[in-house]
């Protein structure tokens, strides 16, 4: 693995121990993701059998199906794609124009205000924000609807979309607008037509964070969704725990429903990731 | 993106037009906009909220400071909050040993570096929804993997989250498994950014490679542990979506921390006001908390 794999014996019982260790770190990791799969291709009897079986001897889809036909696992899902990619899109457009202007306009002491007002949000306690979150929906109806969801995702979404866009804006040179100015064009045609493209990549990692964090949200979506009508997959998901009671199966099929995608959408920005998990701290 | 191009900037030099001004104030307006909406304003809907009751059926009366005082008497939110942090520090601890680990072992190149350190973060990326539904099954008595090992071990059945001792280490477990990638992932960047001179100075002075860790790589390392262990331990602090999944926050209240307890209290028995009045308090001490921690971290270098 370590590229000596020879040398002194010393050497050769460190390679060896860090060898060890890495794999160890890996079966630790990956085992318990493995078994959710494994469990979800099990039979309700295979289930229970003991010693559990480490793979699934007469793999079945019989518990996705369920899910899908029986649990409308398939409406909670469509309901996330909604809610989520309205409130990314929205995000990203709104935040986009922030973050060219936090980039480009603050500056001295108004900048250093605003990393403040940015950042701030981010220490807040979701718990200190839901009930009025919660009031403030109920007094305008939107208790269960989409549209609830969709609003208080944006706000969330906003201060991280425009920190991580101010910092990918903040790596092209101004020189490259002001020319395009010069030859006529508008602050916001040059912004669309010369920053923009360039700070593509960066847009593409920063709404990818966004469909992650949002897609997998739970506490607000169980406080200001409950039916089929709103409810988002986690909280489809975490419903079923009740009434799937001991099919365990169907339990681990709605939980690989819930990650895949997510973990699909991780790998894509794994260049990024630390940028993101810290809203560009450390990259 | 419809809007029309009318904002036209002036040559350099010249002063920029009414329009030119106005233009930096239209973009970041509508992120202000929200912001306050959905998170300065209900702050202080919450402090109003705390200061009132709210009587099943009838309007919200306005109590002053009685909520609060309720509070300070009140023994489940006093061990509720024990609760979170011996939750907070145990995971954050773990979490951060381990992933310093991690990443002394799998800094450098070696061959399958991509793969393995994909696979390493799978758990941060899957929703804490999953990762309950994940332990639940690994933890059960009947089917669970974890349940089956320890049986064959010791030869007794366990049930661990039903057990009021072995409930909240089995959530330290989950928090542990899930987010030690974090940590890994950024203190191995934080490493792998540092500058090589002064370490390959050391080595040339013949520095061991305990010296070369504890006086080199620590103290530079410095401002990405004090984020790292800031950001996850404000997670921590506010854990709510496993143990929901996995306890909800039993056996008895073994395992209720603070946001749990706060969701109980607002959505289960509707008393909005006493709700508020925790929720506050929650976001006093972790606002002291964060302000602790960063001192105290970037103080002693």
């Amino acid at each position: 693995m370590a590229r000596s794999g020879s040398g002194s014996p010393r050497q050769r019982l460190w390679f060896l121990t860090r060898l060890a260790l890495i794999v160890l770190a890996l079966i630790i990791t990956l085992l318990p993701v493995y078994w959710m799969v494994n469990t979800s291709l099990k039979t309700q009897v295979e289930v229970f059998a003991s010693p559990p079986t480490l793979y699934a001897q007469n793999p079945t889809f019989g518990n996705y199906v369920n899910l899908f036909v029986r649990r409308h696992l398939g409406v909670y899902l469509l309901n996330s794609l909604i809610i989520v990619g309205s409130a990314v899109l929205l995000s990203l457009v709104l935040g986009s124009l922030a973050a060219y202007f936090l980039a480009r306009f603050a500056k001295g002491r108004m900048q250093q205000q605003l990393n403040f007002w940015v950042l701030a949000p981010r220490m807040i306690p979701p718990a200190a924000l839901v009930v009025p979150v919660f009031l403030i929906l109920q007094h305008f109806g939107l208790i269960n609807k989409k549209l609830g969801l969709v609003l208080v995702y944006t706000a969330f979404n906003l201060p991280f979309v425009a920190w991580m866009m101010r910092s990918f804006f903040q790596e092209i040179p101004v020189d490259l607008e002001e020319a395009a100015m010069v030859d006529g064009s508008s602050r916001l045609r040059s912004f669309w037509d010369v920053v923009l493209p360039l700070a593509a990549p960066g847009l593409v990692a920063t709404s990818i964070f966004s469909l992650i964090i949002t897609f997998n949200e739970f506490f607000f979506a169980l406080i200001l969704t409950s039916t089929p009508e709103a409810a988002t997959l986690p909280v489809g998901t975490a419903s079923l725990i009740g009434k799937t009671q001991t099919l365990y199966g169907e339990m681990a099929a709605a939980g690989v429903v819930a990650a895949v995608p997510l973990v699909v959408f991780a790998l894509l920005v794994q260049r990024h990731l630390v940028r993101g998990l810290t809203m560009g701290a450390v990259k | 993106m419809s809007t029309p191009a009318k904002f036209i900037i002036q040559p350099r030099g010249s002063p920029p037009s009414r329009r030119g001004r106005l233009l930096p104030w239209a973009l970041v307006a509508p992120t202000v906009l929200f912001v306050v909406a959905m998170t300065v304003f209900p702050l202080g809907y919450s402090m109003w909220t705390s200061l009132q009751e709210y009587p099943l059926g009838q309007p919200p009366a306005f109590v002053g400071l009685r909520n609060y005082q309720k509070l300070i008497h009140d023994v489940n939110f006093r061990s509720s909050l024990a609760t979170t942090l011996l939750f907070t520090i145990s995971a954050t601890g773990v979490e951060f040993v381990l992933g310093l680990g991690l990443a002394l072992l799998l800094k450098g190149e070696f061959s399958f570096q991509g793969i393995i350190r994909s696979s390493l973060m799978i758990p941060m990326v899957i929703a804490p929804v999953v990762v309950g539904i994940i332990w639940r099954l690994l933890y059960n008595a009947d089917v669970g993997l974890f349940s089956f090992a320890v049986q064959e071990l010791t030869g007794k059945s366990l049930s661990v989250l039903s057990s009021s001792m072995l409930a909240l280490p089995a959530l330290i477990l989950v928090d542990v498994w899930e987010w030690t990638p974090f940590m890994f992932l950024l203190l191995l960047a934080g490493i792998q950014s540092l500058p090589q001179e002064p370490f390959e100075a050391a080595r040339v002075d013949g520095a061991s490679t305990w010296d070369i860790f504890r006086h080199l790589t620590m103290p530079m390392l410095r401002p990405v542990i004090v984020v790292a262990l800031l950001i996850r331990s404000l997670d921590a602090f506010t854990v709510f979506d496993q143990v929901f999944v996995l306890t909800q926050g039993g056996p008895g209240t073994a395992t209720e921390v603070a946001t749990l307890m706060i969701y109980k209290s607002a959505f289960r028995f509707s008393q909005f006001g006493y709700a508020a009045a925790m929720a506050i308090s929650l976001l006093i001490l972790v606002m002291f908390f964060s302000a602790a921690v960063t001192r105290a971290l970037r103080g002693s270098g």
